[in-house]
């Protein structure tokens, strides 16, 4: 259990780095975004990690007004954020295709 | 950071019922986590609180936001809350020393007052020994510190549950009510004499809660 959702929580803090470098957005929006992607997870799920990655300094929160009216906080990419979001993407290429391979059953040996 | 507080506070009225209990246990629960960032508590308090309304919109449950198990959820929340800052910590906690010393030595300065001057009981001084009174401060102090904590725990854990009324209110009266209040008196009233003895007029004793009053609030603006 414990390292599966590790390993989902990498996967998802992933996600979320890649949609927030596209643009700035605020909770309910990211949420929505990660369901359009086909990402299915609890919406709850993304501020627990939202506030982990604005401790780890990857993203920056900003309460702004929102076009229709109430204040919202908007998240964007530091420079730290960036760097991150470069190893993760480095990392998944690396490990996506063995593992694609492996689970379709066509290893080479 | 008051005007946050204030537009959930608003913002908390346009949940319906159920959404409302849930929310507010979350709110109180993440609240009583006292040694977190104000500032980060309270605006992940509002994202949840806008994403719920939006949820409760579409007609959809909180459970898609909070999880079955919303008291792991709020144990998640807190866990990734980044810590107060120690001085400020350490502020508060000079700000409670202070409030509980000023009211309660007002409150002793009052009551003596009253019964001298009003009914001719008691007398119009008290002699208090430096080495009896510090050991008692330093003991209430202990108390005092022990029960807001004990305190704050059982309300967490009262967040998420329904606790029976009757239960509530024989629980909270004997272990934060007669229970500390039986062992202050037993305090006072058993420790010995010792070390060297001030006589002073009641009425000071309300001048002094006072100032350790605003001692306290000092330590308050400062944090």
């Amino acid at each position: 259990m414990a390292i599966r959702s590790q390993l989902l929580k990498g996967i998802l803090e992933g996600c979320i780095l890649a949609i927030i470098a596209r643009e700035t957005v605020y909770g309910y929006e990211l949420a929505v975004k990660l369901q359009n992607q086909g990402l299915d997870v609890s919406e709850g799920s993304i501020y627990p990690i939202l506030l982990r990655l604005q401790k780890e300094k990857l993203i920056q929160g900003e309460l702004r007004k929102s076009p229709s009216g109430p204040n919202r906080k908007y998240y964007r990419l530091t420079d730290a954020g960036q760097e991150s979001l470069l190893t993760f993407r480095e990392n998944w290429e690396n490990v996506k295709k063995p593992v694609d391979q492996l689970l379709r059953g066509k290893e080479e040996i | 950071m008051q005007s946050l507080i204030a537009e959930n506070n608003e913002k908390r009225k346009l949940l319906n019922k159920e959404n409302k209990k849930i929310y507010e246990d979350m709110l109180m629960y993440v609240r009583l986590s006292y040694n977190k960032s104000e500032t980060e508590t309270e605006e992940v308090l509002m994202e949840l609180l806008d994403h719920l309304l939006i949820l409760q919109q579409e007609g959809r449950d909180a459970s898609e936001l909070f999880g079955d198990d919303p008291k792991q959820y709020a144990n998640e929340i807190v866990g990734e809350l980044p810590q107060m800052i120690s001085k400020k910590l350490i502020m508060l906690f000079f700000m409670g020393v202070f409030y509980f010393l000023g009211v309660a030595t007002f409150l002793n300065g009052l009551v003596s007052v009253i019964f001298h001057y009003g009914f001719g009981l008691l007398e119009s001084s008290q002699t208090y020994y430096v080495g009896t009174i510090s050991i008692n401060t330093l003991l209430s102090l202990g108390i005092a510190f022990i029960l807001v904590y004990a305190f704050i725990r059982y309300i967490s854990w009262t967040c998420f549950k329904d606790v029976s009324k009757i239960f509530e209110l024989l629980f909270t009266g004997i272990v934060f009510g007669a229970l500390p209040f039986g062992t202050f008196l037993a305090l006072f009233y058993f420790m010995p004499s010792f070390g060297p003895s001030i006589t002073i007029e009641v009425y000071w004793l309300i001048l002094i809660g006072i100032c350790f009053y605003l001692l306290g609030s000092f330590f308050k603006r400062k944090a």
